[in-house]
Order: C-alpha cells, then sequence, then structure tokens
C-alpha cells in the first residue's frame, strides 16, 4: 500500500509515563494532544493487554487494565507491581521511571 | 449559593508554594483552603515507622501561611492526611505545630482532630464479622498479620469533615484521608454533586500538577457549580488546560472511568473536559455512584527489619564486563560469613546502576555494556548491626576481590563520601491494604473539638 509506514508512537503521543497506584500496582498513560492522531492509533488496536504483557515480559493477567480513554485523549495501562512499594527488591518507589517500553510501541499509519 | 471556591496552596504540605501565586488566588475569595499532607507513594516507612516525609520545620513553614489566611479571612482550613501517613503520632505531630503557628500569631478558633488510626482489637473485632477484601496484598488477611504492623490506618471519606465543619470548626486536622474529599467536603455539606464535587478534589489535591507547565508548588483554584466546575492556576503565568487537568484525572488510578472511594466510586465515562478561557477548563459529567455498603480502604505497615547501605562507584571497563560474576562471588563470600541470604536474618541486594537498577526484572535491554557503574549495596537484617556489618563485608570483598584479566591491585570501588557505610534504620513493608465495611461512615475516625488560643 502506498504511504504506509509504521509510526513510532514517541512521535505521536504527547505524554508517555508511568507512575504507582497505590502500593502495589504500576500505572502508564498514553497521551495525545489531537484528537485524530488519538483516533488512529486507538483504531489501530495496537495497544492490547498482550503487547504490555511482551514489552514487560510479565504474564498476561498481570496486566489489569488496558483500555483507551475517550475524555482525556488518552490510554490508561495498569500492570501489578513486580515487588509491593518499598518492599526488599524495590527499585522505583514511585514507579515513575518504568515507562520506556511504551516508546517502542509502533502503529500502522497511512499518510 | 451559586457557587465554591477552593483554593489548594501545594499538591503536598511541606514542599512549599509559591507564595506570590497564593496571594494571587486569595483575590478569588475562596470560601476554604484544603491541603492534602500525605500519602502512601512514598513508600512503606513512613507508616511502618512513622517518620516524617519533610523536616518539620518545612510543615511549619506551609501550615503558618496557609492557617494566617484563612484565619484573616475567616474560611475554613481543611488539612488531611497530617503528616505524611496519617498515624495518631503524626497527628499530634501536626496539631502540636498548629498551636505553637496560632499562639505565635495571635489567633484564636476551633479546631477539630480527626483520628483515623485504628485499634488492633477494634480491627480483629471487624475481621471476625467476615474477612476484607484485598487490594493487594496476596492470602487472607490474619489477626497476625493485624498484630504484626506496627500503624494501620483508614482513608476517611468527606462524612468526618463534614461533621467537623457543621461542629463549627474553623480548622480541621484530620488524620489519614482520601486526597479528594479534603476539597470535596465542603461543596457536598451545601449541597452540590458528590461526582463533581470529587472529581475536583482530586484535581485540587496536587494543585499545580493539574497546571501547564507543571508544578506540584504552584497553587491552583476551583469553583464547582450546579453542573460542572472550573479550575485555574493561582500562578497569571500558567495555564490549565484540556490535557493537563484531564491527564491529571487519570493520574496515579488504575482505572480512567472508575475511581473507587471511600463509599462509592466516582464515574468519569461521561466526564467532558472544555477549554473556557486561555487559562481555565470546565469539568462535568462525573458521577458518584454509592456502594450499597460503605467501605474504607485500610492500609498498614511493619517493621521488617534494619536497613544499611554502601554507594559506589565502578570505571574498570574490564570488571564491568564480568559484573554479574563478580557480584555473585561476593554474595558467596558474605554467605561463608554470615550464613544463607534470605534465610530470614538478612537480606543482600545490589542495584547496579547503568544497567539495571531502575527498571530490574522488568527491564528488555539486557546485553547494555555501560561505562560506568553505581553500584548501591543494600542490605536489610533483623539488627542495625547486622545489616552494617553485612554491608561493610560486601563492601570490602568487592573492593579488594581478584578477577580474570584484572590490571588494578589497589582497589575496585570509588566511593564518593566518608564515611563509606550508612546506617538507614528501620525498613517496613505494605501489610494491610484492605477495603473494611463500616456500619456509619464516622465509625472509625473520633474527632476531638479544640479551643485554640483566647477564644
Amino acid at each position: 500500500m502506498v504511504g504506509t509506514r509504521l509510526a513510532k508512537i514517541i512521535e505521536l503521543a504527547k505524554v508517555i509515563r508511568s507512575k504507582n497506584a497505590g502500593p502495589f500496582e504500576i500505572t502508564f498513560d498514553i497521551m495525545f494532544a489531537d484528537a485524530g492522531i488519538y483516533d488512529k492509533v486507538k483504531n489501530s488496536g495496537v495497544i492490547t493487554s498482550k503487547l504490555i504483557a511482551r514489552l514487560y515480559n510479565i504474564s498476561h493477567n498481570e496486566v489489569l487494565v488496558c483500555r483507551p480513554y475517550d475524555p482525556a485523549q488518552a490510554f490508561k495501562i495498569t500492570i501489578r507491581r513486580p515487588t509491593a512499594s518499598g518492599d526488599l527488591m524495590e527499585s522505583d518507589v514511585y514507579g515513575c521511571q518504568q515507562h520506556m517500553p511504551l516508546t517502542t510501541i509502533e502503529v500502522p499509519w497511512e499518510e | 449559593m451559586d457557587e465554591i471556591v477552593g483554593l489548594a496552596p501545594s499538591g503536598s504540605l511541606g514542599s512549599g508554594y509559591n507564595v506570590e501565586s497564593f496571594n494571587r488566588a486569595l483575590d478569588a475569595n475562596p470560601d476554604f483552603i484544603g491541603q492534602d499532607a500525605g500519602s502512601t507513594d512514598m513508600g512503606p516507612t513512613h507508616l511502618g515507622d512513622g517518620v516524617l516525609f519533610f523536616p518539620e520545620s518545612s510543615y511549619r513553614h506551609d501550615l503558618s501561611l496557609m492557617l494566617n489566611a484563612a484565619r484573616e479571612r475567616e474560611i475554613p482550613l481543611l488539612v488531611g492526611s497530617c503528616i505524611t501517613a496519617g498515624t495518631r503520632g503524626q497527628l499530634g505531630q501536626a496539631v502540636a505545630m498548629v498551636k505553637d503557628l496560632a499562639r505565635e500569631a495571635g489567633h484564636s478558633f476551633k479546631m477539630a482532630v480527626i483520628d483515623a488510626e485504628l485499634d488492633k482489637d477494634y480491627l480483629k473485632k471487624r475481621l471476625a464479622d467476615g474477612a476484607f477484601q484485598s487490594l493487594g496484598p496476596e492470602g487472607e488477611l490474619t489477626p497476625a498479620d493485624i498484630d504484626r504492623s506496627s500503624h494501620i490506618v483508614a482513608q476517611m471519606g468527606v462524612e468526618p469533615f463534614i461533621r467537623a465543619l457543621e461542629a463549627g470548626a474553623d480548622v480541621i486536622i484530620a488524620g489519614r484521608a482520601c486526597d479528594d474529599v479534603i476539597f470535596a467536603a465542603l461543596p457536598v455539606m451545601k449541597g452540590f454533586d458528590k461526582g463533581l464535587s470529587l472529581h475536583m478534589g482530586k484535581i485540587l489535591e496536587c494543585a499545580g500538577l493539574s497546571a501547564s507547565p507543571i508544578d506540584l508548588q504552584e497553587p491552583l483554584i476551583g469553583r464547582i457549580r450546579n453542573d460542572h466546575f472550573v479550575v485555574e492556576p493561582g500562578n497569571a503565568d500558567l495555564r490549565c488546560t484540556t490535557l493537563s487537568v484531564a491527564s491529571h484525572s487519570l493520574y496515579e488510578r488504575t482505572d480512567p472511568c472508575i475511581q473507587p472511594g471511600p463509599g462509592g466510586v466516582n464515574d468519569l465515562s461521561e466526564t467532558v473536559f472544555e477549554q473556557l478561557d486561555e487559562r481555565s477548563v470546565k469539568v462535568s459529567g462525573s458521577r458518584f455512584i454509592s456502594d450499597s455498603v460503605y467501605k474504607v480502604k485500610l492500609e498498614g505497615a511493619e517493621v521488617i527489619g534494619y536497613r544499611s547501605i554502601v554507594m559506589s562507584g565502578i570505571r574498570d571497563a574490564i570488571m564491568i564486563s564480568q559484573i554479574d560474576d563478580i557480584l555473585e562471588e561476593a554474595r558467596e563470600r558474605v554467605r561463608l560469613r554470615f550464613g544463607a541470604v534470605d534465610d530470614g536474618e538478612y537480606h543482600l541486594d545490589f542495584h547496579i546502576y547503568g544497567k539495571n537498577a531502575v527498571m530490574r526484572m522488568l527491564e528488555p535491554e539486557t546485553d547494555h555494556v555501560p561505562l560506568e557503574i553505581g553500584l548501591l549495596i543494600n542490605v536489610v537484617a533483623k539488627t542495625q548491626d547486622l545489616a552494617n556489618a553485612v554491608a561493610m563485608h560486601a563492601r570490602g570483598t568487592l573492593g579488594h576481590t581478584s578477577y580474570p584479566g584484572i590490571i588494578t591491585t589497589a582497589g575496585n570501588l570509588a566511593f564518593p563520601f566518608s564515611p563509606f557505610n550508612v546506617p538507614v534504620g528501620p525498613a517496613c513493608r505494605f501489610s494491610l491494604y484492605h477495603l473494611m465495611p463500616l456500619d456509619e461512615p464516622c465509625e472509625c475516625f473520633p474527632m476531638e473539638m479544640i479551643t485554640v488560643g483566647g477564644a
């Protein structure tokens, strides 16, 4: 197909972040400034629980939430924390530096 | 009453806030000032050990400005989750600070103090009535888990705040509270929609984190009306945008649409964010759905040992290329001296900064070779002395160990300060994170009304 390529999510999204949601979960937000771009990413169906499980090398049922949220033009993803906040083996109490694997997501893009 | 105006000085008591923006925000004639003073976000030690997040001087500084402003204007000041974890001891520290500040400034007022720490006998009686639903910890909660915890608090809803306001409190100093209810209490008491009130509270509780550019130390103003609310930053140079406000509505929440809190869930699935003018955003459509049984979230933490750390750096490329094997050998040497790791006496952990210290098992890039490594030796043991001994033994072993191809015999670790070993004190773990049903919303949040000053 002429004009179809794989677009990197980091070029499409305005915010890609991770944060603790309570002591037992890490939550990710992928947010878009442009409604058209958000719709295209949403309609591509690329962002799924299965993809998240693969990116973080965790099991499918550790991905608790993975859904688009139209009012904020955003994807919301929540996973179970590998260790509870501050417990032995903790590495990121706020969970705010766990987002980089999401930046490798690619979306089929027709110009 | 057509609207209620709330003012949030900062996202976290003690973090400081922009005084110029705060004074400008006061021109909006707020009906109340609300301030969140705690969270579990900073980990279990503030709950398990009771240590405050900031030094006491930081809290006094922040409290002083907002207390003076509230008293001058004769509007309520509501502070929730005092201070950090909302334990009884931390609540007492906040009360003492407010009394001191009032005396220094010559204020007199009625102060409601609301306790959110739960007694263990009460909890065990409640547990005997039926299991608590876990929001994280594995396995069923037992009375032994309760006994092992040093402090257990419950997150209060709007009701204990409303009870205090109705009793004529000028200042409310509360233990652990759900963040948004601090700002929702007065609007709900005055009959405004609970879903909108709580959503406005969710935006205000982190203050300038909903602004653009983002800044926790920037005050935020919220105006709730019949069918919507409007938020704007106190600082004229900052804006609220639909993206910044919608973004904060998702912040730290598991699910965007269903946000559970004391007594029910706030449903944001039909929420609409509109840019009202350049600096303010209008929000409508959020709906509160009450649960048939009123439940509160419990948070508990226990002391699991004492922590000791050593921070060091490695620049030798030959050592870096073998780092995993070298650390494994060091573990073995520690085991020979102190016994098996993780037999309950001590836990030895290496954080390899530059390699995978930040993401650990979630790290997908495993074959990266760093130029430098920051090595954190992190030990938790039954006693502080044992933790120090294990950390220093691991340090000594690594500092002078040999490995294939070694070209330096003078030492392997670069230390950035002296002494090398830092005893950290108690290490804690979250032991409870459960839902507990109540017969009525104020059941476990006793209030004391205190007359401060010469009123």
